[in-house]
């Protein structure tokens, strides 16, 4: 008995030794490629993961002075206080919201779109439509922001003068929480609607055209050929990219919702972002903010691990 | 085609160029830090005899848009015998800077500090002798030895001395109106916050330009209830200067009746269009624009703006007059103006980069230099025939001012004391509403609202009181825009007080 069940070991021991010379042989004899991936590989070591490191500070009282080896170790306090304090959920909510808006809103348009200038014929008309359309990706947040408030200002602003015009009330858009994320959508949409267009033209263009002409032959109108062709084929495309939004999660821009951010908005425009840049960088709780960060960073980890798991439950490919 | 792809390809390597400018642009400017950096220990080997000049670097805000010319730096080094590398930072994103700087322990050898908030937010490290403490080297200097001693003990920490000061006027607070608007509808100055009030309506009103049509309002104001028109309006009420006196125990301004009073006040004249409506979000810039551009007439806030608002205002429309005023009684009938602890900035001396007492005293001398008439003067008025004149024993800066803001101003920022310590040229005026706000502002130092708290420490404060103000300041504008009421804004100050307010309540208290 004893000795079957070595031999068992044994054995699987000699097949695992067997396997990794099998690896090192093939690493070996394709060192040339192994070495092409260096660079990249050092990249994320050197870049990413090594300033991982600084973490530790949201352990820690962290004193800049005293380095990370000499501050002090308070275990998960920061956590704590940020766990219990009054705007953690009014934080963690609206981050949440402005995703929701992200994912289930803005997503889905430059799907439409893309498939909107699919069908258009004139190609000049669509080439055209198509860089104007992505224009606004290149400009600022600032730039955006300072556009909309010159427009939507109570002081003079044109949107407000053409309300009054036609007999209606003036509307404050910048001094109202209810306003803050439909402007906050509509100017994503606006600036980047147009960029994740050229991606899924691109994917588009990639489907075999014999597919659209056996659908015509079988009596599809444009519609069919749509619903049953072009969607099926960027799919995967569509399911890669959702997974990388997702992944986004709490990357929602600080620049612009900072930007955006005010007094009368700020139950529903302070996100994690937003706090801990005025938190670690204005107001110098280095710790604090780090734990913070720390925990959107986990949250997103979190929902990666999720989104991909559910697009390989749907039989499609995840991104690992 | 081929065409096409030629011109891609230039383009392409001009990017690239373009990219290889901007790295080694980068990087030489990093090399010129590092090398400013390693400058004390260069100055230290050759100090021994040589007349070598000093290099070390100063930290500092920058008030302009642009980085200056470096001919007045140029002066300042010659007459202090050193070579100085100035850090400018805009003055927007000073706290971020400082706090990235001294979290990566990158702080050059002296630093500015903005103002008496980043101060106490600093009182941590420099009880924990972060910093050098200059206290016991004063005496050796003959300028730096006639700073103010009342001053200087309002920047003390537990009694030591870390940082020189710059000395500012203690109140600059005042008004600033139209007064060929005042005139056309025959108003005087107000005296009162209810002849504020009546102007802010007759020109929001009464059609104060006399062009017939609805297009101006009363006060311009920003999103700073500091340095905007808020704490000025709440001085003349008779608000407390941050903390005050309630029932034998100090209590921060906003627990008080006149804080609401003053509330009340900008929220009427917020639902009346007195105001800029969108003033929680203006910036400084678009305040000033509606002011210059004869929009609003009326702007609270430094009277000393009056002179760089009538130079632009001027080439928008030549006919603006604009007169400056200060006294407003509020309704208890008497006066008040809230005070600077009398620094302006501060200046403050980290031991990571000043390594030796030797390096110490050779910078402090050159702020000892920068304490003579020669060289504040330089740094304060530039050259002179160049950027100023003198008229009868004062500068007067030459029509040029837009030079004088390029070359000069910047360096504003490096004055340690003021004219009647470091005995530089006062400013002479030919605008007259500037000259009487210089006046003003001696004026305005017989009815000074003091913070009782400069003296005093509170460690929640210092921690915390940043991150709690936010708690009140957006309190205080949803009031003024009437999206809460007074139990809205009572329970906010509850907030305020359960989440470290009583701490600092008490904490300030008992150090009194």
């Amino acid at each position: 008995m004893e000795t079957s069940t070595m031999s068992a070991r044994e054995e699987a021991k000699q097949l695992k030794k067997m396997k990794r010379s099998e690896t090192w042989r093939r690493i070996k004899k394709n060192k040339m490629i192994y070495l092409m991936i260096l660079p990249g590989l050092l990249y994320f070591l050197i870049y990413k993961y090594l300033p991982m490191y600084g973490l530790v500070i949201s352990f820690q009282d962290y004193k800049p002075y005293k380095g990370i080896a000499g501050s002090e170790w308070v275990g998960l306090e920061h956590f704590e206080r940020l766990f219990t304090s009054s705007e953690f959920w009014m934080i963690f909510k609206n981050t949440l919201m402005l995703f929701g808006l992200q994912v289930f809103i803005f997503f889905p348009i430059p799907i439409i779109l893309s498939l909107m200038l699919n069908e258009v014929r004139h190609s000049f008309f669509k080439r055209s439509v198509q860089t104007l359309v992505y224009i606004p990706h290149f400009m600022s947040w600032v730039v955006i922001v300072s556009i909309s408030y010159v427009m939507l200002t109570l002081d003079g602003g044109i949107v407000n003068a053409v309300l009054e015009t036609l007999g209606l009330q003036p509307i404050n858009f910048l001094l109202n929480d209810e306003w803050f994320r439909p402007m906050y959508i509509i100017q994503v949409i606006w600036r980047e609607a147009g960029w994740g267009t050229i991606i899924f033209l691109a994917a588009i263009t990639a489907v075999d055209p014999s597919l659209y002409e056996a659908a015509r032959m079988d009596g599809a109108n444009r519609f069919r050929q749509m619903w049953h062709i072009t969607l099926p084929a960027i799919r995967s495309v569509i399911i890669v990219l959702l997974i990388l939004k997702i992944g986004d999660v709490l990357e929602l821009g600080f620049e612009h919702v900072y930007l955006l951010l005010n007094s009368s908005n700020r139950n529903v425009a302070e996100i994690f972002d937003t706090y801990v840049y005025v938190a670690g960088l204005q107001q110098g709780q280095f710790s604090y903010s780090t734990a913070v960060g720390f925990f959107k960073g986990i949250v997103g980890l979190i929902m990666v691990i999720f989104a991909n798991w559910l697009a390989k439950r749907f039989n499609e490919e995840g991104i690992y | 085609m081929s065409k096409w792809k030629k011109l891609l390809g230039i383009m392409m390597l001009m990017f690239l160029l373009l990219v290889a400018a901007a790295c080694s642009d980068s990087s030489s400017e990093s090399g010129s830090d590092s090398s400013g950096d390693g400058g004390s220990s260069e100055g230290e080997s050759t100090d021994s005899g040589s007349d070598e000049p000093y290099a070390f670097s100063i930290m500092a805000n920058l008030h302009t848009p642009e980085v200056p010319a470096d001919k007045v730096l140029e002066k300042i080094e010659e007459a202090t015998n050193t070579d100085v590398e100035i850090q400018w930072v805009p003055d927007n994103n000073y706290e971020d800077r400082l706090n990235t700087a001294f979290a990566t322990n990158s702080l050059p050898e002296a630093v500015f500090l903005k103002n008496q908030t980043t101060f106490v937010q600093f009182r941590d490290a420099i009880e924990d002798e972060q910093f050098w403490e200059i206290g016991p080297y004063l005496e050796e200097f003959e300028n730096l030895s006639k700073l103010k001693e009342n001053v200087l003990d309002n920047t003390m920490v537990n009694g030591k001395l870390y940082t020189l000061y710059q000395g500012r006027p203690l109140s600059r607070q005042g008004i600033i109106y139209r007064k060929d608007w005042a005139d056309n509808l025959g108003l005087e100055a107000p005296t009162t916050t209810e002849e504020f009030m009546e102007m802010a309506r007759a020109f929001t009103e009464d059609d104060p330009d006399g062009n017939g049509q609805d297009d101006t309002f009363g006060v311009t104001d920003r999103s700073d209830l500091v340095y905007g028109a808020f704490k000025t309006v709440a001085s003349w009420f008779g608000t407390p200067n941050y903390w005050g006196e309630k029932d034998g125990q100090l209590q921060p301004e906003f627990m008080f009746d006149e804080y609401v009073q003053t509330m009340d006040f900008f929220r009427e004249m917020h639902e009346n269009g007195y105001i800029n409506q969108d003033f929680p979000v203006t910036s400084k810039t678009d305040q000033q624009e509606f002011f210059k551009n004869g929009t609003a007439g009326l702007y609270v806030g430094s009277m000393g703006d009056v002179g760089s608002l009538k130079d632009d205002a001027i080439a928008i429309n030549p006919d603006v007059e604009f007169d400056v005023h200060n006294y407003v009684e509020g309704p208890d009938g008497e006066f008040g103006i809230w005070a600077i602890p009398g620094y302006g900035n501060l200046v403050m001396f980290p031991k990571s980069s000043v390594e030796t007492e030797e390096d110490l005293k050779k910078i402090l001398g050159f702020f000892d230099k920068m304490m003579s008439p020669e060289v504040a003067n330089y740094a304060y008025w530039g050259i002179e025939g160049e950027h100023y004149e003198l008229v009868d024993g004062a500068a007067k800066v030459t029509d040029d001012s837009a030079l004088f803001e390029r070359e000069v101003k910047p360096f504003q920022a490096l004055e340690i004391g003021e004219p009647e310590t470091n005995g530089r040229y006062v400013g002479y005026f030919d605008y007259e509403p500037k000259a009487k706000s210089e006046e003003l502002f001696i004026d305005n130092e017989n009815y000074l609202i003091e913070d009782p708290t400069v003296p005093l420490y509170s460690e929640t404060y210092s921690q915390d009181g940043a991150r709690l103000q936010q708690i009140i300041t957006d309190a205080t504008y949803q009031y003024i825009l009437g999206q809460i009421d007074k139990d809205g804004f009572d329970a906010a100050v509850e907030d305020w007080k359960s989440q470290g307010g009583d701490a600092i309540i008490e904490e300030f208290n008992s150090s009194n």
